[in-house]
């Protein structure tokens, strides 16, 4: 009888350390997802250009057929490590995660794009774990404070004026999208896509302010040949 | 997970469809783990990369050539480097946990 009340102990001990891996490995998973900013880094040359155009949409095409299989049992959902229990008969976070910076990428300039991309990669795990440590109280202020600094850093080159501007609606949008959830379109598609479709009335009304466009944070490398 | 410990105990027992399904699942669990691991070194390699290589850019094309203009690949690199131990160092932790316990 002993026996097995230690063995149930133990079990549930690996069990416990189970979640807590997939827990961190869900935030290095998003975190991984700011390496995606490479698509800047890579020189401006035809054939990385050609690259360029077609990697990310076959990558998205690839994880959406995979989640189709997922979704219709051809593949097991226990095949996906960190799945979370909700996604299990819903498109998985990590779809919209995908689409989200591959418009990004594709469609808008980098200024925004970079700052969306740095708010679903890097602000979505710190203001999770703001939510998990602090409580709701303190998750507005400072996830509203660290989307803004990802706005700061894109928009540093523009004047005064746009600058506030442009840090305030970002990380103000990018707060909204993430503490909005609905069951059919993820927090990671809203925390991206609401702070660039906002700047993106900015950038647009930028002549209108009587100033130039920001400079590119990123220069397209050289070749080292 | 009392069930599993059963069949630990009494590996003689026959086992019926939500048994075998119960050892099947933790099966594909720890076959899942095995490929999370596998997958962690380009999980945090990558980033690693872009974030040095942001660095890189702006001390060879920004520093030396005293051009300003690369700073922000700077603040970039090191956002994107922060940022990237800061969730790796507790998540390899849990994976050696993990293994140490298996």
């Amino acid at each position: 009888m002993v026996k097995v009340a230690e063995r149930l102990r133990d079990t549930k001990k690996k069990i416990n350390s189970l979640d807590f891996d997939a827990h961190w490995y869900r935030r290095t998973f998003h975190a991984f997802g700011a390496s995606f900013l490479v698509y800047y880094i890579l020189p401006d040359v035809d054939w990385i250009n050609i690259l360029k155009f077609w990697v990310p949409p076959f990558i998205v095409v690839f994880v959406i057929i995979l989640e189709v299989l997922r979704l219709t049992g051809k593949i097991s959902s226990d095949h996906f490590f960190g799945l979370r229990m909700y996604e299990k008969n819903r498109v998985g976070s990590y779809v919209f995660f995908a689409v989200a910076i591959l418009i990004l990428l594709r469609f808008f300039p980098q200024q925004i794009a970079i700052p969306c991309i740095l708010c679903a990669t890097l602000g979505d795990p710190i203001i999770g774990e703001i939510r998990q440590h602090f409580g709701m109280n303190y998750l507005f202020l400072f996830g509203f404070l660290v989307c803004m600094f990802f706005f700061m850093i894109a928009w540093f080159k523009s004047d005064i004026l746009l600058f506030v501007l442009a840090s305030i609606v970002g990380g103000f949008g990018a707060i909204i999208g993430e503490t909005k959830k609905f069951w059919w379109l993820d927090d990671d598609f809203m925390i991206q896509m609401i702070p660039a479709f906002l700047l993106l009335i900015i950038w647009i009304s930028i002549p209108y302010f009587g100033s130039g466009y920001p400079g590119e944070i990123i220069y397209p490398g050289t070749m080292p040949w | 997970m009392k069930l599993f410990i059963l069949v630990l105990c009494h590996g003689d027992i026959r086992m019926n469809k939500s048994e075998m399904k119960y050892i099947k699942k933790e099966f594909y669990f720890s076959k899942v783990i095995r490929a999370e691991i596998l997958f962690t070194p380009f999980l945090i390699a990558l980033p690693l990369i872009v974030g040095f290589s942001l660095i890189y850019d702006w001390y060879a094309r920004g520093m030396l050539e005293g051009n300003p203009a690369f700073n922000g690949e700077l603040v970039l690199g090191i956002v994107i480097l922060v940022g990237n131990i800061a969730f790796d160092v507790p998540f390899v932790r849990s994976l050696r946990v993990l293994s140490k316990k298996k």
